[in-house]
């Protein structure tokens, strides 16, 4: 790990755009998550690092709500977008999820073209008036995927016919064409080659630009690679959360140290 | 190499080239389960070639029809008193006087040929045709009215024991032995088949005409029978599916889970497994004896129907929609759309193959049950076709299984190739749908 690099990407802002305090999640009985604190920050991106069955993956779904669609699931505590609680009686996640995208660790295109895979969120967000602007958003945002050049000439290809590294980054398109906020991404290199690996992660980089991305990752590669703040979590538990260069090259907390050096996980 | 094998075997170690007992008993163990395999599958090929040769055996021959063909004089002083070819003025003749025209025709033909038959009688001639002939001829000369008076050429159906004759079941020596035929009238058809004048043809009658009495089984059809399947089945789609597939995705994508779901399911698993005469027992009691829907009418077979098969279509597209994958419905979420718009935009087309397969699957059942119509009335005696849709729906009518059952039972056998006839056309449709099932499962499965 090269420690001028990493301290060259530190944060670009410091707004909290999700802050989540005392988070307690529930599967029936099993606690799974406990009193997590963390404050995400805005046009930065987040890495969830931890040993499996940690939280990190039930945690990011908490941030858009897509543990409602698992009946045993209880959350408490509070979560805020910019201020604004989303556990809140009257917020309707599906307008959550559509400024809070999410990718996930499979690519799961829909089995329907190219084009229709990114046109699909605009479309029943109303995002879009004609047919021309929304060619320029599917157009926009696969550039942006870094996949336009690929597949500009077969837009009406299946989108299960691409590769597993072009699915995933159709994916990446397809969540960003909705113009989100926050960009969820739940191991979204777990299923690729290294190459592929690499083309992703350049883009999360990108992203920053725009989006707050939180990604949850085994690889504390990756998270060294492409993040400026880091949260470790293990058992349930948040234990370590700060600028990704301290994590990796000073922690503060013994099961830090021991998970990043290997000695658990 | 050599050596080392050597080594091997001197220290004692059996070959890998001679089985030990343990292997070979396995091995036989083996051989043996697939010859059980194989005889069962054996036994139930030979069941169903058995089934079929029967069924083809007995039934094709309903689709031809011995038929004469007679030259018939229509004399207006007989047919239309009033000479005004009113219709209804002509109905005064009843089919008895137009049977008196075609008798005579025919003697008249066997005079003209010069067939001379040792011991034929009048009596002989007189029901050497069959009882639906004059019917036939007057329902023509009514709807054309101004044949009366031309001499015109008429194809008659013989006597169920003439066709029969040509078919193989009736012989010279069974003619001894039955009062409604002679071997009299059997030489005459022989006579008749030599000159070309009696032959035996495609029968379409068969598949358009309603049912007919005991007394005339070469007239009987399966016309009735099979518009009220018909009908029954369009009852069953338009209420079963939308309905099944409804509670399905219900059930399946937002129902919560808990102790009322659990209920729900266990009874439609149990539902699809009661026997189908209690249906019937159900239907008698609700939509005939409460609701007052006619009896014998096709939309109350459907309605029994559809009760019926709706387990079978929520069971299956239960399934369909489960096969989904659920990343597929996660994705639709994960970019903001709301829990129908997931179901109906992707979770639903990914399942309509499954969908359309057990409903068709469902269909078929319907098609071919037979106990819960007979307790809502439908083995009725139906000699009128159903009218149109809707209406046609509260008609009396048939239905192709009933109309089996209830041929089976009658004396005459001529009735029995009629039924194995019927059954073919029933299971023609049967292969007809479950070939769709499997043509649209082929086109429209993806696999992702």
């Amino acid at each position: 790990m090269n420690d001028m690099r990493l301290m060259e990407r530190s944060a670009m802002t410091n707004d909290v755009k999700i802050s989540a305090s005392q988070v307690q999640v529930f599967y029936g009985e099993s606690h799974a998550i406990k009193d997590v604190n963390v404050d995400i920050l805005d046009k930065t991106v987040t890495a969830f690092i931890g040993p499996s069955g940690c939280g990190k993956s039930t945690f990011l779904r908490c941030l858009n709500r897509m543990n409602d669609t698992i009946d045993i699931c209880r959350v408490e505590g509070r979560i805020t977008l910019d201020g604004e609680d989303i556990y809140d009686r009257e917020v309707d996640p599906v307008q959550l999820r559509a400024r809070v995208g999410m990718v996930f660790q499979k690519p799961n295109p829909f089995p329907k073209s190219i084009y229709d895979n990114v046109a699909y969120g605009p479309k029943i967000h109303g995002q879009v008036r004609s047919r021309d602007e929304l060619d320029e958003v599917v157009e926009k945002s696969l550039r942006r995927a870094a996949l336009w050049d690929e597949v500009k000439d077969r837009l009406s290809a299946p989108g299960t016919g691409l590769s597993g590294g072009q699915q995933q980054r159709l994916c990446i398109a397809r969540a960003v064409a909705t113009s989100p906020e926050v960009l969820l991404m739940d191991e979204p290199c777990s299923a690729l080659d290294p190459i592929a690996t690499a083309q992703v992660e350049e883009l999360i980089d990108e992203l920053r630009e725009q989006f707050s991305v939180v990604i949850v990752t085994h690889s504390m590669q990756q998270a060294a690679r492409v993040s400026q703040r880091t949260a470790f979590f293990h058992l349930g538990n948040l234990v370590e959360y700060g600028e990704t260069g301290q994590i990796f090259t000073n922690p503060g907390d013994p099961r830090t140290e021991s998970y990043i050096t290997g000695r658990i996980g | 190499m050599t050596d080392a094998s050597a080594q091997f075997e001197g220290r004692g170690r059996p070959s890998l080239r001679v089985q030990d007992a343990r292997t070979r008993r396995r091995n036989a163990a083996e051989k043996r389960f697939r010859a059980y395999g194989l005889v069962a599958i054996g036994v139930g090929i030979l069941a169903l070639f058995v089934l079929l040769a029967s069924i083809f055996g007995n039934g094709s021959s309903a689709f031809f029809q011995t038929k004469i063909q007679l030259q018939v004089p229509l004399e207006e002083k007989a047919l239309d008193k009033s000479g005004t070819r009113d219709p209804e003025a002509m109905k005064k003749v009843t089919t008895v006087g137009y049977g008196r025209v075609l008798k005579a025709a025919l003697a008249d033909l066997i005079a003209r040929e010069g067939i001379e038959i040792d011991g034929l009688s009048k009596r002989d001639i007189d029901s050497f045709l069959s009882k639906e002939a004059p019917a036939q001829l007057r329902n023509h000369v009514l709807a054309n009215p101004d044949l009366i008076g031309t001499t015109i050429a008429f194809e008659v159906m013989t006597n169920g024991r003439i066709d029969g004759y040509f078919k193989g079941r009736v012989s010279l020596d069974s003619a001894e032995l039955d009062s409604n035929v002679s071997p009299a009238q059997l030489h005459l058809a022989d006579a008749l088949k030599d000159r070309g004048l009696l032959g035996t043809g495609f029968n379409l009658d068969f598949l358009t005409a309603p049912d007919a009495s005991d007394q005339r089984p070469e007239a009987a059809g399966l016309g009735v029978a099979i518009i009220g399947s018909a009908y029954m089945m369009i009852v069953v789609l338009c209420l079963a599916l939308p309905i099944g597939v409804a509670a399905s995705i219900y059930l399946e994508e937002f129902a919560r889970k808990n102790w009322l779901t659990d209920l729900i399911e266990v009874n439609i698993a149990n539902l699809a497994a009661v026997p189908s005469i209690v249906f019937g027992i159900l239907g008698l009691a609700i939509f005939i004896n409460f609701a007052g829907l006619p009896q014998s009418a096709p939309i109350v077979g459907g309605l029994v129907l559809t009760l019926m098969t709706l387990p079978t279509i929520i069971i299956s597209t239960r399934a369909a929609l489960r096969a989904v994958p659920p990343s597929i419905k996660d994705a639709a979420l994960g970019i903001g759309a709301s829990k129908t718009q997931a179901v109906f935009h992707h979770v639903l087309p990914l399942a309509a193959p499954g969908i359309l397969t057990g409903t068709i699957i469902g269909l078929a059942q319907a098609l071919g049950e037979t106990a819960p119509l007979l307790l809502i009335g439908m083995v009725a005696f139906v000699r009128e076709y159903p009218g149109a849709p809707v209406e046609g729906f509260f008609d009396p009518a048939s239905a192709l299984p009933v109309q089996v059952y209830n041929w089976t039972q009658r004396a005459d056998p001529a009735f029995v190739e009629r039924a194995s006839g019927a059954i073919i056309v029933l299971l023609a449709f049967l292969v007809v749908m479950n070939t769709i099932a499997i043509v649209l499962r082929r086109r429209y499965e993806r696999r992702w």
